[in-house]
Parts: C-alpha cells; structure tokens; sequence
C-alpha cells in the first residue's frame, strides 16, 4: 500500500532540476581536467562546484522520494544514496579521463538494482522508488568523485591513492597520505550523505518551500566544500587550497545570508526574547 | 609485559576519555531535542502546544556525531600531514567540525520551525543563539573526547586503521550509545513529566510536552540541565564501558590462539551483559508489576 503523505506543488519540476544536476556536475567534473591540461592544481574548486550542484539535485530526489511514506527516516536516502554511490564511484576511477561518464552508468545500474531488489523483491511498491535510487545512487557518486577532485586535483585512481611525505624537507612518495589511504574518502562519505539529505530533513512539514529548500541544500554543499578544502590543503598545493576556500567561503556566505533570508520569509513570526505567542483555543 | 602495562594505561585512558565524550554527547543532543524525543517536540505545535523548545532535526544521533566525529578527525589527521603538532591538530580539527554542527543546527531549527508556519509556532531568535552556542560547547567536548581516543589507538596502541576512519566508527557508536541509553530519560522522563508516570504517551496527550517551568517558560537548556543529572552519565558509562572493554580483551588476549582469544572473550563479554540485561529486566517487571496487563489505576 503506497500512500503519499504530500504532493509537490509548483516550483520548479523535478525533470529540470535533475538534467540541470547531470549537466552541471559532468561539466564540472571534466573542468577539472584541465588541472592535467594545465599541468596544476589550480582548478580544483570545480570538484566543489559539482558536489554543489549534485546535492541540489540529490535534495529534490530525496523530496520525492520521501513524500511518499517509505518507511524509514529521511537520514537513511543519504546513507543508500553513498552506499550505492561510492561503488560505483571507486570502480570508475580506473577509467582515467572517461571516470566521470563511466561513473554516471556504473552508478545508475547499481542504483536501478537496488530499485529493483526493494520494489519487486522486498515489495515495497513504492512508484517513485526505482528512478529516486538510481538517481541517489548517481548523486553520491558525483558528490564523492568532485570530493576526490577537490581533495586530490584529480579523479583518476592513481590521484587518489597517491599520495608525498616530507620528512625534514625530503619528499617521499606515501600509499598512507592519500585520498583513499588516509581513509578521507570516509570524512568525504559522512559530510556528503548528511549534506544530501538535510535540506528536505530540517525543511519538510506542511509549511514546506522548493527554493528555501534547495538554497539550503546549496549551502549545505558549500560549507562541506569549505571543510574539504581545508583538508585538501594536506594534498594539493597551498594556492590552489586557498582558491577552494575562498570559492567556499564566499558560496557558503550567499547561501547561508539568503536562507536566513528565505526562512524570515516563511517563518510565521520571527520572535526575539518573547514568551509563547496565544493561540486560539489554547 | 611491559607493553601490555602499557596498553591497560592507554586503555584505561580512552575509557575515561569515552565516558566524557558521552555524558556530553548526551546533553547536546537533549537540549537540542535531537534523536527520537524530536518527534514529540515537531509535532507539538501541530496540536496546538506552541512551545520555546530547541528544534535541532539534523539525523538520527548515530549519523550525526558519525559526521562530526569523522569530520574533526580528517581535518586532525589532514593537519597532521602538514607536520602540525598532534595535539595542536586535534583541538583545531574538532574545532572546524564543532562550527560545521553549529551552522547545521541552526538551518535545521530555521527550516524545521518556518515549515510550521501554518500552526503559528514562531521562531525565536534568543532560543537560536543561545541553545546553539551550548550545543556547541558540549559538542567539541564529546567529538574531542572521541578524536583522542581515536589518536591513541591509532597512534598508542598500533590500531591499522586511518584515523577518520576510526573516527566514523566510534562517531556512529557514540551516537548510538547517547541515543540508546539518554533517550529515554529525556524523552519519557522529561518531556511527559505532565502524565502518570509509566502511563506512556496516549494519542490524546500527543504533542502536550513540558513547556511551562517553576516560573515562566522552559527552554531546552532547564531540559540539558535535567538530563545531565542521569541520563548523561549513564550514556557516558555506556560508551566508557564499550570502549574499555574492547579495547581490553584485545590487549590482554590478542595474544592467545592467534588472535582467536580476544574473539572469544568478546563472546562471552556478551553473554555475560546479555545474562545481567535479562535478570534486570525481570526483577524490574516483578518489582513494579506486571509489563502487560494494565491495572484499573494505570487505566484511568
């Protein structure tokens, strides 16, 4: 039995915002490339700008999916969403420059069997269910590879197990100091899977807005690039942290002054240091 | 010999370390109605029960303090590669990740509270600065607690594993152990202190938390204040106890049958908690009356 709790009413259509996500994290990711062209690390915020872009659409998908009653809480679309994700994402790495492509399929077929599995064999009968996880599945995988890219300049497999130590100003080649061999790809799994599914979380109840969710869901990925880009500072060189970090910060301003703004919009009153407002019948 | 010595101390150490990290993990989430006592206080002002309680709906505990534990030991370990020292890295690591919950906390209260627009509940500001910035104290407590006692297995006790990776794991169980052990106490104890005691939460009462104090209004800071009475420490005792003794049975019986010994201790550790768990529970229900079968006075 399927009942949906709400339906989606105006804004923009899922349809749009999902093309819109696929495109901006495809050209992001491969606009990183140009760290090799160049022969820098110079570019590679990009990586950041497509985890902002994958989330967004990942925070729709999530809306979707859950005005249904799945079940289960809206924390659990996230943790699947990079379960499914990271599989696909590792798997990809090994492409070389057709990673991000390679990704977008290898996550899509995984995220259509989990889809499978829970509608048909775990009958959930859920109609949103099979598009919503491939969908999840694509996104955590945009979002891990762009924290690789941002973390490491790259998105090849060898950029993101290889990894220098410099012992009294010797620089040694480390498997240890990497992407995937420090175990940052779990920092980036968490601040991901909690980014994807916090803005329809803290957003959702009958008072619920497309834009205010969606610029939080942008917020969101910008205060995660903001983090990661401190760690890439121990991967890639000094000035090309710093352009993450300035990119992040700025981003993660807007968004963040703009929510606040979007919230006092919706707010039914925005109280300071005021007792409990009368209501009628109470 | 001398190693093992050693590795009691550390582990001594990181239980202490553990027992800190969830008395304050506890109270953070308490006074930020975080875990399941969140629901009641989401649904209040739907019933009409408009109230001045922090509304912090970030996730489940578990991946909460998961991401902030993960999150404070990356940045710890990233700033170890950069050749800061360890403790320098720490505090500056958890410190980053202490700022990443306090801006989550506050979009989630903002979002949770104008989506309720429709029943009149407001958002107050002073509710949002001041419960925020307590949140935050107790938060850096317990995800510097956790990154320590990480680093210590990590770099003490020659633990294999990266630390951000250790730092998820015992993120996720420290949230679980704060949401097992302190849940309850707030959320049945606390927020229903208006009802019968035992009488549980019948849909009639649904929604009607404690928001009235002494004098004047609560906030969730009287409910941190409350909790951190009981209910924090016993979630501290709980993660201090899971972290002592795992980290026990493998210093002292890693050694035996090729690593088989600790995996039999483990084993019977649980089978001895599990035999302690069932006689509590039964000398419960014979002490304050039958589980099931409702009396005429709890009826009424």
């Amino acid at each position: 039995m399927t009942v949906k709790i709400e339906v989606i009413a105006g804004g923009i259509p899922h349809t749009k915002i999902m093309v819109g996500g696929i495109i901006a994290s495809l050209v992001c990711l491969y606009l990183s490339y140009l760290n090799v062209v160049t022969g820098t690390e110079m570019f590679s915020f990009f990586g950041g700008l497509a985890v902002v872009a994958a989330l967004i659409w990942g925070s729709n998908t999530i809306k979707v999916l859950c005005s249904y009653g799945i079940g289960t809480g809206v924390p659990s679309a996230g943790m699947i969403a990079f379960g499914s994700g990271v599989i696909a994402m590792l798997l990809a790495t090994k492409f070389g420059i057709a990673a991000p492509i390679v990704t977008l399929v290898l996550a899509a077929v995984v995220g259509l069997i989990l889809g499978y599995l829970s509608n048909e064999v775990l009958n959930m009968k859920i109609p949103a269910m099979v598009q919503s996880l491939t969908e999840l599945a694509v996104v955590g995988a945009f979002t891990l590879m762009g924290f690789a890219v941002l973390m490491t300049g790259g998105f090849t497999f060898a950029a993101l197990t290889a990894g220098s130590v410099t012992i009294m100003g010797l620089s040694l080649p480390s498997y240890q100091v990497s992407f995937i061999g420090g175990s940052l790809i779990a920092t980036a799994f968490m601040l991901g899977a909690l980014a994807v599914q916090h803005p329809f979380n803290a957003c959702l109840g009958p008072g619920w807005t497309q834009d205010r969710m969606l610029m939080l869901a942008a917020e969101c990925g910008f205060l995660s690039m903001f983090v990661a880009a401190i760690m890439s500072f121990a991967l890639i060189t000094t000035g090309s942290a710093l352009i993450s970090l300035v990119v992040a910060l700025v981003g993660w301003g807007y968004t963040y002054m703009q929510y606040i703004g979007l919230s006092k919009r919706d707010a039914a009153s925005w109280l300071d240091a005021k007792p409990i407002p009368d209501v009628e019948g109470h | 010999m001398e190693s093992i010595v050693f590795g009691i101390g550390i582990t001594a150490l990181t239980g202490a370390l553990a027992t800190v990290a969830g008395a304050a993990e506890d109270t953070e989430s308490n006074i930020g109605s975080q875990g399941d006592p969140n629901s009641q206080v989401q649904l209040a002002p739907q019933m009409g029960y408009l109230h001045r309680i922090f509304n912090k709906a970030i996730a489940g505990e578990p991946p909460a303090y998961g991401l902030w534990c993960a999150l404070g030991a990356g940045l710890a370990w990233a700033f170890m590669a950069m050749q800061l020292n360890a403790v320098l890295a720490i505090v500056l690591g958890c410190v980053l990740a202490v700022f990443v919950q306090g801006v989550y906390s506050t979009t989630a209260y903002l979002g949770r509270t104008a989506s309720l627009k429709k029943f009149g509940q407001p958002v107050f500001v002073d509710i949002l600065k001041s419960m925020t910035t307590v949140t935050m104290a107790h938060a850096f407590i317990a995800i510097f607690c956790t990154v320590t006692l990480c680093y210590l297995m990590n770099a003490a006790l020659g633990h294999p594993f990266p630390l951000p990776l250790l730092g998820l794991l015992w993120g996720i169980a420290l949230g679980a152990a704060g949401s097992a052990v302190g849940n309850p106490y707030y959320g049945k104890e606390r927020q229903y202190q208006n009802q019968k005691f035992g009488a549980g939460v019948p849909i009639a009462q649904s929604g009607n938390i404690v928001r009235y104090a002494e004098a004047g209004e609560r906030n969730s800071l009287d409910n941190g204040f409350f909790t951190a009475k009981l209910g924090g420490p016993a979630s501290g005792v709980c993660f201090g106890l899971i972290v002592f003794l795992e980290l026990w049975r493998t210093i002292l019986f890693e050694k035996i049958g090729a690593g088989w010994g600790a995996i039999i201790v483990g084993i019977l550790i649980i089978l001895i908690f599990t035999i302690i768990d069932r006689s509590i529970e039964v000398w419960a229900r014979k002490t304050y009356g039958p589980y099931a079968v409702p009396t005429k006075e709890a009826s009424s």
